[in-house]
């Protein structure tokens, strides 16, 4: 029962590059099950990359910058046409 | 937007949309709240996805397009992209859709359903090492789990979520090097005792039967009694080590799948100090309520798997019995017609729930699984090592709560919905208690990010 017409695939661009994934995703199951992107961020900690761990909301571990925003939870963001998602950095440190 | 309401339901899965729909029936003004964007919760996630149909067993399909499709006609209010950040009797503070709301219903039912054991073990933090339920869900969204097609993935542990996966795999071609399999033979073996209960839910039996052939046939490599799982590489997962009968064994792998049951999602319900008891088989933390699902505390309920995990076709149930008992409550519908609504599902649900008690032998969990090396990260936000909790018992902490403050295990995004479980397993061991000893982390609210402003914005509204 959906009101809007929904295309089948949409655009995004991921880390700079145009990637097409099916619409009614998340963006982080786009991210790593279709762009392979194998990690999403960077450890504010110990600096190592992560990945999804659970891909539904428990682990945190999905925070991506998604169209300018950090710490989102890419697991529960449904992908949109021209979205501009970015790996999570931890912010340069000043010199 | 209507901020008042006789009912609002957590969770948009299989039990919170079927208590959405029963309560409208017995008259009551329903509003869901979910997080995800579409209906159907974990079980039924994706379930309106061509993408994802095709996947789903086909009864299960027919019956989630079902429930859906009544879900929508019910005229319960419903709120996707919504995310609860607290909660108590009568006072709901959500972010719908960007909007700080605060929601006043007078009576709560909590559907957010449950989550796998997660479990911690060297480089389970590395790019390629995923919980089953995770791989799942890019299968389901039409992705891969590897960028080549060929190259290995491992599946370990010993849970209900395995078999399931394995088919998805199997159906997708993945190549499944080996499925290490951490489970308890003597508890297995304890479960034929309780076996021939399964005569009263023989369906249910006969599905995973039938999965279970599949698994055979597809040939996958199955290795018994493995112990001591490690997860290694540089940057990414490379390969996996493990040990079967004190034997060294190492396999290359791109992706490591691990799962260890299932437990219910106790966060919400704890943050509200809704009582909870421990079940030292299962190896979990589950709320006290009673059929319908009422907890300690009045007018608000739990339904699902959020209760206790007993599977999709419970949840159901449960979810029509706290409707009704809702409504009850509220006083909508008198005790006579409650009861009435009542006891063909409550006598269908305990048919089932006897039927499927072998699975408790089943699928108990391995203690040894949370031995781990010191140097194994626990809390994987504040990477917090074994080794610290450890020390923290041996200087005298045995409560987490205590162990919380003084390693930061638990005080990161995830507020220890990821260490929770190892944390209490470890420093229990290490302090020879009981795990129901060491008492559980304390949860409380904002249990999801919010912003300051917002925070206070919302909270200054009602002064």
């Amino acid at each position: 029962m959906m009101e809007k017409q929904v295309s089948a695939t949409v655009n995004l661009i991921f880390e700079g590059n145009s990637v097409t994934v099916p619409a009614g995703i998340s963006v982080a199951a786009a991210v790593l099950g279709h762009a392979h992107a194998q990690h999403t961020n960077e450890h504010p900690v110990d600096m190592t990359n992560r990945a999804p761990y659970c891909l539904m909301g428990v682990c945190f571990e999905c925070m991506m910058e998604i169209n300018g925003k950090r710490d989102v939870q890419s697991c529960l963001v449904e992908v949109k046409e021209g979205m501009v998602v970015n790996r999570q950095r931890n912010p340069q440190e000043s010199k | 937007m209507q901020k008042k309401m006789d009912v609002l339901i957590v969770g948009a899965g299989p039990a919170g949309l079927s208590a959405a729909v029963e309560a409208r029936e017995c008259g009551l003004d329903v509003t869901v709240v979910d997080e995800q964007p579409k209906p159907g919760g974990q079980l039924l996630r994706n379930v309106e996805h061509p993408i994802t149909q095709p996947l789903m067993d086909p009864k299960e399909l027919k019956m989630g397009l079902d429930l859906v499709n009544r879900f929508y006609k019910s005229g319960a209010v419903y709120l996707p992209d919504t995310i609860v950040w607290g909660l108590e009797p009568h006072k709901a503070y959500c972010n719908i859709a960007g909007e700080q709301t605060l929601l006043t219903p007078s009576t709560i039912i909590i559907a957010s359903g449950a989550m796998e054991r997660p479990v911690p073990f060297p480089g389970w933090t590395l790019p390629g090492v995923m919980g089953a339920g995770g791989a799942d869900i890019l299968l389901r969204c039409g992705g891969t789990l590897t960028k080549d097609p060929g190259e290995p993935v491992v599946m370990a542990g010993n849970g209900p979520l395995l078999l399931l996966l394995a088919c998805h795999m199997l159906e997708l071609g993945v190549n499944i090097a080996a499925w290490l399999d951490t489970g308890n033979w003597s508890k297995r073996i304890m479960s034929a005792g309780v076996m021939p209960t399964a005569l009263f839910d023989l369906g249910y039996m006969g599905k995973g039967l039938k999965m279970a052939l599949k698994i055979v046939k597809g040939r996958i490599p199955i290795i018994p009694g493995v112990d001591n799982i490690c997860a290694e590489g540089d940057g990414a997962l490379e390969k996996v080590r493990f040990t079967v009968r004190g034997e060294e064994r190492e396999l290359p792998a791109s992706v490591l799948l691990r799962h260890e049951g299932i437990i219910p999602r106790t966060h919400i319900a704890n943050s509200m100090e809704i009582e909870h008891k421990w079940d030292n088989l299962q190896r979990c933390w589950y709320p006290l309520t009673d059929e319908n699902g009422a907890t300690s505390i009045d007018g608000v309920y739990i339904a699902g798997d959020g209760a206790y995990v007993h599977g999709g076709d419970v949840s159901l149930d449960k979810g029509l019995l706290a409707g009704i008992e809702a409504a009850r409550h509220l006083g909508i519908i008198d005790d006579k017609e409650a009861a009435f609504r009542r006891e063909p599902i409550a006598q269908r649900m305990r048919r089932i729930r006897r039927g499927r008690s072998y699975l408790d032998y089943v699928f108990a969990p391995n203690p040894k699984i949370f031995q781990c090396p010191d140097e194994t990260l626990v809390c994987r936000c504040e990477s917090v090592t074994a080794g610290a909790i450890r020390q923290a018992v041996r200087d005298g902490y045995t409560d987490v709560n205590s162990i919380k403050q003084f390693t930061r295990c638990g005080m990161g995004h995830c507020q220890g919905r990821m260490c929770g479980p190892g944390l209490a397993e470890i420093a229990a061991d290490a302090a020879g208690m009981g795990v129901d000893e060491v008492g559980s982390l304390r949860i409380r609210q904002p249990f999801r990010p919010v912003s300051l402003k917002d925070y206070c914005d919302l909270n200054t509204e009602q002064a």
